[in-house]
């Protein structure tokens, strides 16, 4: 685990509180979406699928901000479209890390180094780049329609780790050959990033149940047989317990409000993939989602695939806190890097 | 609906087979603009991003062709929705990337990993 301690003692006493508070669905992660334009234009990536006008518009930092003191979260996740193309992305920042908001820059870094040679950025624990790479050079530019990207990104991380900034990455692993995925984590280490997150991607199409249950199971062997024997110098910025419900030695149910998304269009129901409706508020996003239609459980077939990280990563962290069991369960994983 | 289908150039006539409901439903899911025809006849060209018909005044929500909004519609103030803009989401899911990714690898007799 490279998870800084301030930063898990941020959300270790955030969860208590809330716990204590007696409150049973609240955010750990807001997924702040300014904008959905972007400079790439990755296969099957369905937030840039909108027609020019939407592509054109973002979010201001006061909306911005509006929906971080509304939601409460811990950490402030900023995805997109290409976060580094929101003309305030370096406001935005430093009004959260003033906040003392964790803040993951997700970017596909193409952007990355002329926006630290500017200055728009200044490194601080609260900041982190979370440099999409899905796997090595020809898998990642594969991944994202474009030659060259893959070095682009890594120029982009030397610099930044250079300045002094934390990195971290985040992969989606479909269709992943595990040995090249393990050389990829070899890589990232090599570069120095701080830890990096993984989660499959999401794919709905309708099935018939047993190929739904096939479908998690070869996502199952598939992580088992990357994350065998982890290397000790392997860090991942993201629960173990998250991990072993990915290669299936662990069974959780999603929380879908535990990475809520605000983008443009208001706060996304039910979660970061379906976009189901908007609420106008935080408030009416929590009380009038009809939260038991979606999750495994729920037998929506929109559900029963999906493992990825912003439904099953929540659950994983209010495991850790739900029990002694589910603490020392982490604490073992942490300290002896076993899955 | 498969993802390989689009509904760019329909021309609901509602009452006709389909409901005022499902139409909304189908704009709501459409990722492109549409042309609300109103009930006094006016139109208005944009992108329905949201509805909501578990409310006393069932309503869409649009921006523009501008990029104005959003603009609240009561349901009872719509008489169809035409799907005329393009469909920006046609043919381009992450299920057919992977279809294809699939089918590329068969091709090349690349072995496919578990979870493929």
């Amino acid at each position: 685990m490279s998870v800084p301690l301030s930063q898990m003692w941020a959300v270790a006493s955030y969860v208590i509180r809330q716990r204590l508070a007696g409150r049973t669905r609240y955010p750990l992660v807001l997924m702040l979406e300014p904008l959905f334009r972007c400079n790439l234009a990755c296969a099957g990536c369905g937030k840039i699928q909108y027609p020019a006008q939407i592509l054109k518009k973002h979010l201001t930092v006061e909306r911005c901000l509006g929906a971080v003191d509304e939601c409460g979260a811990p950490v402030v996740s900023i995805p997109g479209g290409e976060p580094l193309m929101y003309p305030e992305i370096g406001r935005l920042v430093s009004e959260l890390v003033a906040r003392k908001k964790y803040v993951y820059l997700c970017t596909n870094a193409l952007l990355l180094k002329e926006r630290l040679t500017a200055g728009v950025f200044e490194p601080s624990k609260y900041l982190s780049f979370s440099i999409h790479m899905d796997g090595l050079r020809a898998e990642h530019d594969e991944a994202v329609c474009r030659e060259g990207v893959y070095d682009e990104a890594v120029e982009a991380i030397r610099e930044a780790l250079r300045r002094g900034f934390r990195v971290t990455t985040n992969t989606t692993l479909d269709g992943a050959n595990p040995l090249r995925t393990r050389e990829f984590f070899d890589a990232m280490m090599d570069l120095g990033v701080e830890g990096m997150m993984i989660s499959p991607g999401y794919s709905y199409a309708k099935a018939p149940d047993q190929e739904h249950f096939l479908r998690r199971q070869r996502a199952n062997e598939l992580f088992s047989r990357i994350l065998a024997d982890p290397k000790r110098r392997w860090k991942f910025n993201q629960s173990p317990l998250f991990l072993q419900f990915l290669m299936g030695t662990r069974d959780f149910e999603c929380t879908p409000w535990g990475n809520p998304t605000y983008n443009i269009f208001g706060w996304q129901r039910p979660c970061y993939l379906l976009q189901e409706g908007y609420a106008a508020t935080f408030k009416e996003l929590l009380e009038t989602t009809r939260w038991e239609r979606y999750g495994k459980k729920s037998g929506n077939e929109k559900c029963r695939d999906c493992m990825v990280h912003c439904g099953y990563e929540p659950t994983a962290v209010n495991h850790t806190f739900a029990s002694w069991r589910g603490f020392r369960d982490t604490v073992t994983a942490t300290v002896t890097g076993r899955l | 609906m498969s993802d390989t289908e689009s509904l760019e150039g329909w021309v609901p006539a509602i009452g006709h087979g389909v409901t005022l409901e499902e139409v909304v439903e189908r704009a709501f899911d459409y990722r492109g603009n549409v042309t609300v025809v109103k009930a006094d006849g006016t139109r208005l060209e944009g992108y329905v991003f949201n509805r909501n018909r578990d409310v006393e005044v069932p309503f869409v929500q649009v921006f523009d062709r501008a990029g104005a909004g959003p603009l609240d519609i009561p349901y009872a103030d719509i008489r169809t929705i035409l799907f005329t803009g393009k469909d920006t989401a046609a043919g381009n899911s992450y299920a057919a990337w992977l279809r294809a990714k699939e089918a590329s690898q068969q091709r090349l007799g690349t072995p496919l990993p578990p979870g493929a």
